[in-house]
């Protein structure tokens, strides 16, 4: 073939799906679009102390592929997900990142579920050149800075999650001046990322509402046994008991504490925000304070029909976890739909949704969503309480600043 | 302070009943069962599966868990130890197949997902769980400034108990007589009459009975429950417990077990959380310092 119709052959191929693409309507080109399949992954903890999030990712990511392939995919392709659990292990996680990188092909990928992974997996999938959306880490340096110390902003890591340092002191605000607490004991376990990550803001934040932290109280998360930890705590009597931990632990926490007798408030970090800990609480947890991303009850459309979807399909609640992962996939396949994708050069696609998802501005369950200019979630903060049923009420709402 | 005494007394109670199991089949044995961390646990999942996922009563399920690790004694004894005495293995060669045994369990419980092989078994997978509340009565008393959740005080008279009939059954039974004589001398023993492979294996039973009934305990208790309970919490300081109160003293375990208890939980006050981990080791090179056969025991072992 010469070079005259080689080029010849390239303008009508390029015409043809020109055409195509008139009636699409996403902004995509629909017909190279159409019959192909996206693939997207995520990293998350199914199992381990991650394991009470986890899951709820998870599922919330693959009701967002079903409604999308149901509706007819984007501009006609198919999404595939593959979810990879991490076992909530730093190492595994960052394995199986690079499994979903190097060898799935990933466009984009989920995840993972904690912090204390991210710090690997996120440093991976910027050099790997591959969008990375954290979709439930909530700690200090996620974004922009994911090699912090290094202060270069990463460029293919975004979060939807609500961080720490903006959740926690919307809380201990919001409960300030409600009930002008004078004294509290933080209970932080040190050997994880999140949990000392929320620890550092409790400390920063407390001074300025007045509170005397009367005492920080570390364990490891390992510890079977908190009833020393927690009798500490009880016996100084302070007003409010901070606890920033993963999993089953402030339930733990909360139980020993009623039992000793103290009758205190219990605030804390996006570790109290599932079900899963509402319910292992039970009456001990009730009125439990903390700042979530998203709340059941809101009665905007976006989010009424994701709690009426996932109900259908898992015949329980959703939880914040569920509304982000679910958010999540939702964001990259719109970005997926204005990327202009190739289906042939893996990375070239890779860098074309990265730029796209910068510019995600989509009606979500967590509000209107939109990435700040540090690829961060900008949102409404919900103040909401245990109801000591393995549920949540709303106490407060607090406009993103 | 005085809660604090509580808590040390508690979770004394859990060393104290799994170091009684490990310190009899070191005393008749001379081999070190490091198989019975997985038996603890093997205990408590199995009473957890039977509540949540066969709905049984708490009471069934748990006779059914230590009936499951009493079997689980078996199993150590017929494939880890009795193929090596045969050969006359040195006890090192033991050491070695209990390890390889706890390590097969941990990771058939880890393997427990639902519809896995083990399923049936477990479906957590390496998650931590509690049993669901209400499946035992579970009052806390209020006592003085002192308050005693119920599933902890039970744990001291059911541990003294059981150590008090192993006592006794040690040492006044025709049983007892015969797994002692069986400590001092295996061959003398056979050629007084007894049969020294079905000695062993009642001790083997028996021990990880005990093992299996610490691990529900530990379970009900704490509100803990993962493949990894016995190798995180109990393996290592079972080991300190029994070298502490002297190897293969059962009263030596005992007190062993609510010491170490009590200096954790002192250390953790006094220093912090990070000590904790620590303390059982430094507890373990002071006595072997000051006191090389621990705290009860008469001789030096040469082995292990």
């Amino acid at each position: 073939m010469n070079r005259t119709r080689l080029f010849g052959w390239l303008v009508a191929t390029l015409l043809v799906a020109a055409c195509g693409s008139t009636g699409g309507g996403g902004g995509g080109n629909a017909n190279s679009y159409s019959g192909k399949t996206i693939k997207f992954g995520a990293v998350l903890s199914i199992t381990g102390a991650g394991g009470v999030y986890g899951p709820q990712s998870r599922d919330g990511a693959k009701l967002a592929v079903k409604e999308i392939n149901a509706s007819g995919g984007v501009n006609g392709a198919q999404i595939e997900l593959t979810v990879e659990d991490d076992a909530s292990d730093k190492a595994q996680s960052q394995q199986k990142a690079q499994t979903l990188i190097t060898s799935n092909n990933v466009l984009a990928f989920l995840g993972p579920t904690l912090s204390n992974s991210a710090v690997a997996v996120h440093p991976l999938a910027e050099s790997l050149k591959t969008p990375v959306l954290a979709v439930s880490t909530t700690g200090i340096h996620i974004v922009p800075d994911c090699k912090f110390p290094e202060t270069t902003p990463c460029k293919y890591v975004f979060r939807d999650s609500l961080g720490e340092e903006t959740a926690i002191p919307a809380n201990i605000k919001a409960y300030a001046a409600d009930s002008h607490p004078k004294t509290g004991v933080l209970l932080v376990a040190q050997d994880d990322k999140f949990s000392s990550d929320g620890g550092t803001i409790v400390q920063k934040t407390v001074a300025q509402y007045n509170i005397d932290l009367l005492k920080t109280i570390p364990f490891s998360k390992n510890d079977a046994d908190l009833s020393p930890y927690v009798t500490q705590a009880v016996q100084l009597k302070p007003d409010v008991i901070f606890i920033t931990s993963l999993g089953g632990i402030p339930a733990k926490i909360m139980t020993a504490a009623r039992n000793q007798g103290w009758q205190g408030q219990f605030l804390g970090g996006n570790g109290f925000n599932t079900a899963t800990v509402s319910k292992q609480a039970g009456a001990a947890g009730t009125g439990a304070r903390s700042a979530s991303a998203w709340y059941i009850g809101n009665e905007f459309a976006s989010n009424k029909d994701f709690v009426t979807a996932y109900k259908n399909e898992y015949s329980k609640d959703p939880d914040q976890f569920a509304a982000q992962g679910y958010t999540g996939l939702k964001i990259l396949a719109d970005a997926a739909k204005r990327a202009n994708l190739t289906f042939t050069d893996t990375a070239g696609d890779r860098d074309k949704l990265r730029a796209a998802i910068e510019t995600v501005n989509i009606q979500s369950p967590l509000g209107p969503f939109q990435f700040t200019s540090s690829h961060d979630v900008k949102q409404t903060v919900w103040i909401i309480q245990m109801d000591g049923a393995g549920g949540f009420k709303l106490v407060h709402e607090v406009k993103a600043s | 302070m005085d809660q604090q005494i509580v808590n040390a007394i508690f979770i004394g109670s859990i060393y104290a009943l799994f170091a009684v199991g490990y310190t009899l089949v070191f005393g008749i044995l001379d081999i070190l069962n490091l198989a019975h961390s997985a038996v603890f646990m093997l205990g408590a999942a199995t009473t957890y599966t039977l509540v949540v996922k066969y709905g049984q009563v708490f009471w069934v399920a748990s006779v059914v868990g230590i009936a499951a690790s009493a079997l689980m004694g078996l199993v150590i004894e017929h494939v880890c130890l009795r193929p090596l005495r045969r050969r006359q293995a040195p006890p090192i060669a033991a050491l070695i197949s209990t390890i390889g045994l706890a390590l097969i369990i941990v990771a058939a419980v880890e393997q427990g997902k639902q519809g896995s092989l083990f399923s049936w078994l477990w479906v957590d997978g390496a998650n931590s769980v509690a049993f669901p509340a209400g499946t035992i009565p579970n009052p806390t008393w209020h006592v003085a400034d002192l308050s005693l959740d119920a599933s902890k005080v039970v744990i001291i008279p059911v541990s003294i108990a059981l150590m008090l009939v192993l006592g006794y059954v040690m040492r006044y039974t025709q049983i007892g007589r015969g797994l002692r004589a069986v400590a001092e001398n295996p061959r003398a023993a056979r050629l007084m009459g007894l049969d020294v492979d079905r000695m062993i294996t009642l001790t083997l039973v028996i021990s990880s009975a005990l093992g299996g009934l610490a691990g529900i305990l530990f379970g009900v208790a704490l509100g803990d429950i993962s493949p990894y309970i016995g190798r995180d919490n109990v393996e290592v300081r079972g080991l300190a417990v029994i070298v502490l109160g002297g190897m293969g003293s059962i009263p030596g375990a005992v007190i062993g077990g609510y010491l170490l208890g009590l200096v954790e939980i002192l250390a953790v006050v006094t220093f912090g959380s990070s000590v904790r981990g620590g303390v059982a080791f430094a507890a373990l090179f002071l006595l072997l310092i000051l006191r090389p056969q621990g705290l009860f025991g008469t001789r030096l072992r040469e082995r292990i």
